[in-house]
């Protein structure tokens, strides 16, 4: 009877959002006129320098959302890793894979981190930048971490340089609190030559920090899935 | 004069800063959580007499709302700043003695991105913004249940993920549809443009903000997830979600109602479920026998309350209703902070085990007493007056409906006083010779030896001391309180405008 009475109400509110969100047009682009995001898109560039709006927005209009959102990653990263520190069924499982898989990754490595760097370091000019980067070069470490046993990736080096990247963000913040602009946040170097790497102020360096941030994060969190780069593989038997 | 964003940005850099002072200190964390919390403490009190005056609105990025991010640091924002600030510095003085495990780094980081998330949520003027903080106190308290890592920790962390998960998915839509059609997620903007909306959309809003924060500020339907989560978590845990984290999301989510979505046609709809949370929560807590259990379900009994107060749409029951707020988060913390103590020393969830342990542990089992007194509404306590001044209030508003409301009240307010005073009587006259009941009949069957019952450590004392003398002596400050409650008050019935915050 319960069961009945939750569905009913299940169907019912379902059908409440589905009639009311249904009106909504799918591209209601005109809809809200003065929009906030349609005033970001004209002057964005005159106001942070980036050629990227949607990067602008992320680190610098919404900044504070991002470093909130950062939070919220290394929060789940730490509840991996203190939940699943020490579980059986996690222990159990060690990966040996075949020579060319373990060479082929190995190879590939550096690449991947490359290119997760230029992702990052470009994040300000062309589509993508610290989370894409970030997650691109942790995905180098994922590899590593699922066709070999022989690597050892200290716990300690992956929090430090989360922490660092953390305290980076907070301190480019910081320093816009105590400039001219008195903000936290603020843009407080110059914008330089428009289209150029070191451009748009504190951008690509607050993107970089996301990055290195997003990637130690997220390694952090496969480690704990798969503890074998922490040195833990001995236990884990054969 | 202090930047309020130091407020949210202390307890964050801190929480960054932990995994570095871990290499050289190991146990560094706890005194390091200790002072950020301290200068949470310090800023709110620089902050509060600015602000009962004029409200401080903080630009984030140089960018004038509603473009970029605000805080708007009125008497609410700084006011529970400084009760979530005071709360988790008591909180964390008696974590030094009760944390004692090897992952205590982790338990101060998420403590102090709890403080991080809260702090904000109060803070923030701006709806997104509202919703990542809100986030990160969910995330941090899923995990902070689940802590101990035992099986009753991890099955409440799990239930209370997926509910609040849905919740946040719920608020999370009604943002889109709000940028959707109003283009801002200014909070003073949105107030401003809300009214031109569709009205089924504003109720479509409404619905879902409710819904989705109602989750989390344990509101009658919703709340399932909480008496495992509270009972389930370490009990300095346990303090911190009754004491702050649910009243903090009850009251965002009424001021949104009040002073953003001018939304008074729900607010009679809201105190029936108010009344409805209130009975559910105090019957449920009169049939419990885990000590943790009763204390969880009388949270959602004085939620309850707390809610009916906010719901009475004058600015005597919002004022009364933040009275209430810190009465219950002072009592509260006591409360499950004691018997923290109690389940250590004796082993055992179940009271009926506590037979006269108050020879054994004579502070705590006092002002474990107290704070129930006060819960309870008994002159001359802080909760007498917080209870007073709501059905004082509710009878000012002259209806039939608010009458019969109160009177339903006052029947909850007996079960309450029913089930605190049992548990006072174990602790200080034991084994109750009534059988028939059925509740008493093990007894003391555990075998715990009281003998071997010592007091909790002075770590543990002095949070619950200091506690205690807000219960018992804040009637003293009803003028200076009652003052602040006011402005807070004001400060939700008022509607926002972006033109007042320039």
């Amino acid at each position: 009877m319960r069961r009945f009475f939750s569905l009913i109400l299940i169907i019912g509110f379902g059908f409440y959002l589905v009639t009311v969100i249904g009106r909504i047009p799918f591209a209601a682009t005109g809809e809200a006129k003065g929009s906030v995001g349609v005033q970001i898109v004209n002057d964005t560039v005159n106001d942070t320098g980036a050629a990227n709006a949607v990067t602008s927005v992320v680190v610098l209009y919404r900044g504070f959302d991002t470093l909130g959102e950062v939070t919220v990653l290394f929060l789940a990263a730490l509840g991996m890793s203190l939940l699943l520190k020490g579980t059986e069924e996690v222990k159990a499982r060690v990966f040996d894979e075949s020579f060319i898989l373990k060479t082929g990754s190995y190879l590939l490595f550096p690449f991947i981190v490359l290119f997760g760097l230029y992702i990052i370091v470009h994040g300000h000019l062309t589509p993508g930048g610290g989370f894409p980067g970030g997650v691109v070069i942790a995905t180098a470490f994922f590899i590593i971490v699922m066709t070999s046993e022989m690597v050892r990736l200290r716990e300690n080096l992956v929090s430090i340089l989360e922490s660092l990247a953390g305290l980076t963000f907070i301190a480019l913040g910081i320093a816009g609190l105590l400039g001219t602009k008195n903000s936290f946040l603020a843009n407080f170097m110059g914008k330089g030559v428009f289209n150029t790497i070191l451009s748009a102020g504190i951008i690509p360096f607050i993107y970089a920090a996301i990055g290195i941030k997003v990637g130690s994060e997220l390694t952090g969190a496969v480690g704990s899935m798969f503890l074998s780069p922490f040195g833990k593989q001995e236990e884990a038997g054969e | 004069m202090v930047n309020p964003i130091l407020l949210i940005i202390i307890p964050l850099a801190t929480a960054f800063f932990i995994p570095l002072l871990a290499i050289v200190w190991k146990n560094g964390s706890r005194y390091l959580a200790l002072l950020a919390a301290l200068a949470n403490v310090l800023i709110g009190i620089k902050l509060l007499p600015y602000v009962l005056e004029k409200p401080i609105h903080v630009t984030i990025a140089g960018f004038k709302a509603p473009i970029g991010i605000d805080l708007l640091a009125g008497p609410l924002g700084i006011v529970f700043s400084l009760i979530i600030s005071i709360t988790g510095f008591l909180v964390l003085i008696y974590s030094i003695g009760y944390i004692r495990d090897e992952s205590i780094n982790k338990y101060y980081t998420l403590f102090l991105l709890l403080l991080t998330g809260s702090t904000g949520m109060v803070l923030t003027n701006d709806i997104f913004n509202l919703f990542v903080f809100f986030e990160i106190l969910c995330i941090s308290s899923y995990i902070l249940v689940a802590y101990n890592r035992d099986e009753h920790g991890l099955e409440a962390a799990i239930k209370y993920l997926v509910l609040g998960s849905v919740g946040s998915l719920l608020f999370l839509i009604a943002i889109a549809i709000i940028y959707l059609k109003l283009g801002t997620l200014n909070m003073a903007d949105i107030s401003d443009k809300f009214d031109a909306l569709g009205g089924s959309y504003r109720m479509m809003v409404v619905v879902l903000i409710l819904s989705g924060l109602g989750v989390e500020a344990a509101i009658f339907p919703l709340n399932s997830w909480l008496p495992d989560a509270h009972s389930s978590a370490p009990s300095s845990i346990s303090a911190l979600l009754s004491g702050f984290v649910i009243e903090v999301a009850l009251i965002v989510v009424m001021k949104l109602v009040y002073s953003v979505f001018h939304a008074m046609q729900v607010l009679n709809a809201l105190a029936v479920v108010g009344v409805i949370t209130l009975l559910v929560g105090e019957f449920a807590a009169f049939r419990q026998e885990n000590i943790k259990r009763v204390l969880a379900y009388s949270s959602i009994g004085q939620v309850g309350l707390i809610l009916l107060a906010l719901s009475i749409n004058s600015k005597a029951g919002i004022s009364a209703a933040v009275l209430q707020i810190i009465n219950h988060t002072a009592s509260k913390s006591i409360l499950f902070l004691v018997s923290g103590y109690f389940i250590l020393k004796t082993g055992s969830y179940r009271y009926s085990d506590y037979s006269g342990i108050a020879k054994r542990m004579p502070v705590s089992s006092l002002l474990f007493v107290l704070a129930a007194l006060s819960l309870i509404g008994v002159p001359p306590f802080l909760g007498f007056f917080s209870k007073l001044q709501i059905v004082m209030a509710a009878a000012a508003r002259g209806s039939t409906f608010y009458v019969s409301l109160v009177s339903l009240v006052l029947l909850g307010t007996i079960v309450e006083g029913a089930y605190f005073l049992r548990i006072a009587q174990v602790l200080y006259f034991g084994r109750q010779q009534d059988t028939d009941s059925g509740w008493l009949e093990t007894g003391n069957a555990a075998g715990i030896d009281m003998e071997s019952v010592g007091n909790a450590p002075v770590s543990a004392v002095i949070p619950v001391l200091l506690l205690g003398i807000v219960v018992v002596f804040g009637f003293l400050f009803l003028t200076n309180l009652n003052g602040v409650t006011g402005s807070i008050a004001g400060e939700i019935t008022r509607a926002l405008s972006l033109a007042s915050l320039f």
